[in-house]
């Protein structure tokens, strides 16, 4: 058994005693300068959730997305992920956790230039350890999935906002992690676009039951999750869902 | 517009800051170097102008009325005058034997008057060798006694050992080679005076400054494109409020100005703090004198108008190249990626050395100046143009490969632009060729005339050659009839001299006029032949044998240094009665001994010209200051070169600060991002040094087989030395871009970016 499927089935019987809960956010302040972002924001993730965080600009809603992906450690407060705090984890272990165990899609920006769109994917892979043949093997796989055929030698810079999105899409999921934070995925996109790799997101994190923190101020995208909050003034209040999923 | 510029300029944000900051640090750098070159060029300038009076006499020498010996002038001559070169160990003197006819005899500069018989003025670093050496190894050499010592003016550098000698006109008339001069010469002849061929050195500092200046340009144009594309956003920004193309290019002029103008002040006091340094600092191997280094009206006004106007029309070329558009950048020009055609002049280059390392090498001087000069231009040449294809090959072989992210990220970018990667390396590549040809040769031929058994005793033999000329049928005149028996058996009573061979004239050999004098005939003594091994040695049985003069030639490599000189049909008693061609004087080598033997045979046949040891290193001089400009050139060049990289990385990095950033988010380590940096900027440093250096004694290889039929030997420790130390500090100077690395790549980035 690998190192990356050991931590996976530990976590996911981690989620299972906890009730489900994969992340957690408790009491979370954060300042930048004399700027609040955060002012004691709670949240928590079920295992296979997806789950919209809405709000206006300037909200606090991305640094709550850093805050739970152990890339920002919050001033105060606690952040769980699978039963272990991570806020008070050395910095290397939570660079560990985001490779091995979380994927990121943001808004652009996000591909290597140099590399093929089938090396982006595989990067995460060749990260891991894993075989050049074998990473770009499984990267591959992505391409017909998120209908991006024949776009495997490209570079970003010959792909389309759309297409270039849904290849970090693929980087994002073809690690399998057991949470992928999206913060504005299709901000730079057109609705149809955005729309498009919406529907590719939640399918593929549905088929291999990846939670899904998806930040977003886009009503449209925010539709495609199991439940939506809203983060205002720094903190986080829960939204009553109305409409059935798309 | 310009209010504006400066404005922008100065306004725009850390990142543009910093780019300015650095490309003022790689201007001042380059402005810095151009001065001290300047200086240095000046410098030995001036020391060849003191040097025109020694010219006095020779042929080229317009300005002095000139006899030579036997030729009966109508008008009265107030001097004669003859010049040679006299040495001490390896070090050079310059004499001038002198004889005033009249008092309208012409002095030169930095003597009072000029000396009278039995009297002779010294430089004072001759006068301080005179002093501390002892008189049978010197002193003796030169009749009469001290009657001051030449000033300055008169002086190339404060360490050149000169001596004027005086004599009687009648004694001196009777020299050969002595002239009657009217004027003293005032026009250097640029060549000829052993130690300070200014054309050798000038054409050494020429490389050594273009070998400088390159990395510096590379530099300057590397340091320009960090933060190039925040740049272009401005001036997109510009233009899409109604900034014609123009004044845009203005702004961009006005930046680079800005940049070059600040440069040049910190590089002019860079050069002023130094300037004490630099003065005592040898960089030819010549101390200079006082105020020699310096920089006149004319360089100053040069580079304090020129780099600002050459910073300006950089950046308005540039512009062409990146039309700025309303919306951004519209249009970039970009090569195509390079084909392997760009091996051809490389290989072409190496195929010409090695045909004539195979086929032998011209006959002609003028032919092997121009074959080797074109084989060494191809291979230089061929290097930097098949650079960026060797690049993109290497890196594309990486990549291809790989199962290393690192290596992946790493390969990719070299590939997608080789000639930015290699373009921070270009100048490496000149220098280390030119270092490892240098190396080479100057090793090999060291080695092979200081180390070998022969060449040991070639060090250690003295030949003194008597020819005053030729005959209309070519053969040798020379001024000694016959040794006298005192003179060798005061020679052979010095202790520590082993033998003493006399070389006669062949009245039966056939020459032709105009022949080398080297290759003139002569005969020998077999007993007194194998007295001095360093000649070569007699065939089997024979008691007299042909040979010739070329005696250099036998000791100078192991393959010659046994030459058999075949038997000659004479009798040792005829033999005795033929005039003198040449007394060859074996020793075991000691110093002290050389130079007793040298001061005798000097006392005992005066006016003829010093007597060298066969394996001379004085003419090794030009390869010494070679060497050590090339030194120089290396280490700094490769410092330079790895500034270009750290700026080249930090511009690379500033392009990529988002995906990078965004990796980091997702976990790949900090050590990943460092490994990528690493080998985008090391791989090439390596890959190139190694080739370039590999290439430069291949070349230099070939050379030595065809020219001088010898293999080449491995440099010594110090050239390893300071290759090892060079790519060291540029590693130190990669090194230093990683807390950049940190962060630029921070959460922040990502948040904002």
């Amino acid at each position: 058994m690998t190192r990356r499927a050991v931590v996976r089935a530990r976590s996911q019987a981690a989620a299972s005693s906890a009730g489900g809960c994969v992340v957690e956010a408790r009491d979370l302040v954060r300042s930048f300068g004399q700027t609040p972002a955060l002012r004691g924001a709670s949240l928590s993730v079920s295992a296979g959730e997806i789950l919209a965080v809405m709000g206006p600009s300037g909200s606090g809603k991305s640094t709550l997305l850093h805050c739970l992906a152990g890339i920002l450690v919050p001033d105060s407060g606690e952040v769980w992920f699978d039963g272990r705090r991570i806020d008070t984890a050395p910095d290397a272990e939570r660079s560990m956790l985001r490779r091995d165990q979380f994927g990121f899609v943001f808004q652009f920006g996000q591909l290597v230039p140099e590399l093929t769109a089938e090396e982006n994917v595989a990067l995460p892979l060749l990260l891991g350890g894993i075989r050049r043949t074998k990473a770009l093997a499984d990267a591959r796989q992505w391409f017909r999935r998120l209908d991006l055929d024949g776009m495997e030698r490209r570079r970003s810079g010959e792909l389309s906002g759309g297409q270039a999105q849904r290849v970090a899409l693929a980087r994002g999921l073809v690690a399998r992690p057991d949470v992928l934070f999206a913060d504005e995925p299709t901000g730079s996109l057109d609705s149809l676009a955005g729309e498009h790799v919406m529907e590719l997101l939640s399918a593929a994190a549905r088929e291999q039951g990846t939670t899904v923190v998806l930040v977003t101020h886009d009503a449209r995208v925010a539709a495609y999750a199991d439940r939506e909050v809203i983060v205002r003034d720094g903190r986080v209040n829960s939204l009553a869902r109305g409409g059935a999923r798309p | 517009m310009i209010r504006l510029s400066v404005r922008l300029t100065a306004s725009s944000g850390k990142q543009a800051l910093i780019r300015l900051a650095i490309t003022t640090a790689a201007v001042a750098l380059g402005v810095g170097m151009l001065l001290v070159t300047l200086a240095e060029i000046n410098a030995i300038n001036a020391q060849d102008a003191r040097t025109a009076w020694l010219s006095t006499g020779m042929p080229g020498d317009v300005a002095s009325s000139q006899s030579p010996v036997g030729s009966k002038s109508p008008a009265a001559r107030p001097a004669w005058w003859l010049f040679s070169t006299d040495y001490f160990g390896h070090l050079i003197i310059d004499r001038v034997d002198v004889a005033a006819t009249g008092p309208g005899a012409p002095v030169p500069r930095g003597l009072p008057h000029l000396p009278g018989p039995g009297q002779f003025y010294v430089s004072p670093a001759l006068a301080r060798l005179l002093r501390s050496s002892p008189p049978a190894e010197l002193g003796h050499r030169f009749p009469g006694h001290l009657a001051g010592t030449i000033g300055s003016s008169a002086l190339p550098a404060p360490d050149s050992l000169i001596i004027v000698v005086g004599y009687r006109p009648g004694q001196l008339s009777r020299a050969p080679g002595a002239v009657e001069v009217t004027s003293i010469a005032t026009t250097p002849r640029g060549n000829g005076l052993p130690g300070y061929d200014p054309t050798t050195l000038l054409s050494i500092l020429a490389v050594a400054a273009l070998a400088l200046l390159f990395p510096v340009l590379i530099f300057i144009g590397t340091a320009t494109r960090l933060g190039a594309a925040r740049q272009e956003q401005r001036l997109a920004a510009m233009r899409l409020v109604g900034a014609t193309a123009r004044q845009t290019s203005v702004v961009a002029a006005i930046e680079s100005c800005i940049t070059a103008v600040g440069g040049v002040v910190i590089g002019f006091g860079l050069f002023i703090v130094l300037h004490p340094v630099l003065q005592d600092a040898s960089f030819t191997g010549v101390r200079l004198a006082r105020g020699d280094f310096s920089l006149d009206l004319a360089d100053i006004l040069l580079i304090v108008a020129g780099i600002p106007a050459a910073a300006a029309a950089a950046a308005h070329l540039g512009m062409r190249r990146v039309r700025i558009s309303p919306l951004g950048v519209a249009r970039r020009t970009m090569p195509s990626a390079p084909r392997a055609y760009r091996m051809f002049p490389l290989l072409a280059g190496i195929g010409e050395l090695g045909y004539f390392a195979i086929a032998g090498h011209p006959r002609s001087s003028s032919g092997q100046i121009e074959a080797y000069f074109l084989g060494f231009f191809l291979v230089m040449a061929g290097l930097v143009i098949a650079g960026p294809w060797l690049t993109v090959t290497g890196s594309r072989i990486m990549a291809g490969r790989t199962s290393r992210p690192a290596a992946l990220i790493a390969g990719r970018r070299l590939a997608d632009n080789p000639w930015a990667a290699f373009r921070a390396i270009g100048g490496l590549i000149v220098a280390l060729f030119v270092t490892s040809v240098s190396a080479g040769i100057t090793t090999t031929i060291i080695a092979d005339r200081g180390s070998s058994a022969n060449g040991v005793a070639g060090s250690g033999t003295l030949a003194d050659q008597f020819i005053t000329g030729e005959s209309v049928s070519g053969k040798a005149l020379t001024a000694v009839a016959a040794v006298p028996a005192a003179v060798l058996t005061g020679l052979t009573s010095i202790p520590g001299i082993r033998g003493v061979t006399v070389i006669h004239t062949n009245p039966d050999a056939v020459t032709s006029p105009g022949q080398n004098e080297n290759d003139m005939p002569g005969l020998v003594s077999c007993a007194q032949l194998a007295l001095t091994p360093a000649a070569g040695r007699c065939a089997r049985g024979a008691a007299v044998a042909s040979i010739t003069l070329d005696l250099s030639g036998a000791a100078t490599s192991g393959s010659q240094s046994t030459t058999e000189w075949h038997g000659a049909a004479m009798s040792l008693q005829r033999l005795q009665r033929l005039p003198v061609l040449m007394v060859i004087v074996g020793t075991d080598g000691a110093s002290a001994v050389i130079e007793r033997a040298r001061t005798a045979l000097e006392a005992d046949f005066p006016y003829l010209g010093p007597p060298a040891v066969l394996t001379t290193s004085y003419s090794l001089s030009a390869y010494a200051a070679l060497q050590r400009m090339t030194d120089v050139v290396i280490v700094a060049s490769l410092v330079i070169a790895g500034c270009s990289l750290a700026v080249s990385v930090a511009a690379g990095l500033a392009d990529r600060q988002r995906p990078f950033s965004l990796l980091r988010l997702a976990g790949a380590p900090l050590g990943l991002l460092r490994r990528v940096v690493a080998l985008e900027s090391a791989v090439p440093l390596v890959v190139v040094a190694a080739i370039s250096a590999g290439t430069g004694f291949l070349a230099s290889a070939l050379f030595l087989r065809s020219e001088l039929g010898e293999s080449l030997r491995p440099p010594g420790g110090a050239y390893y030395i300071i290759v090892l130390a060079g790519l060291l500090g540029s590693f130190a100077v990669i090194g230093c871009t990683f807390p950049l690395l940190k962060w630029i790549t921070g959460p922040e980035i990502a948040r904002n970016g």
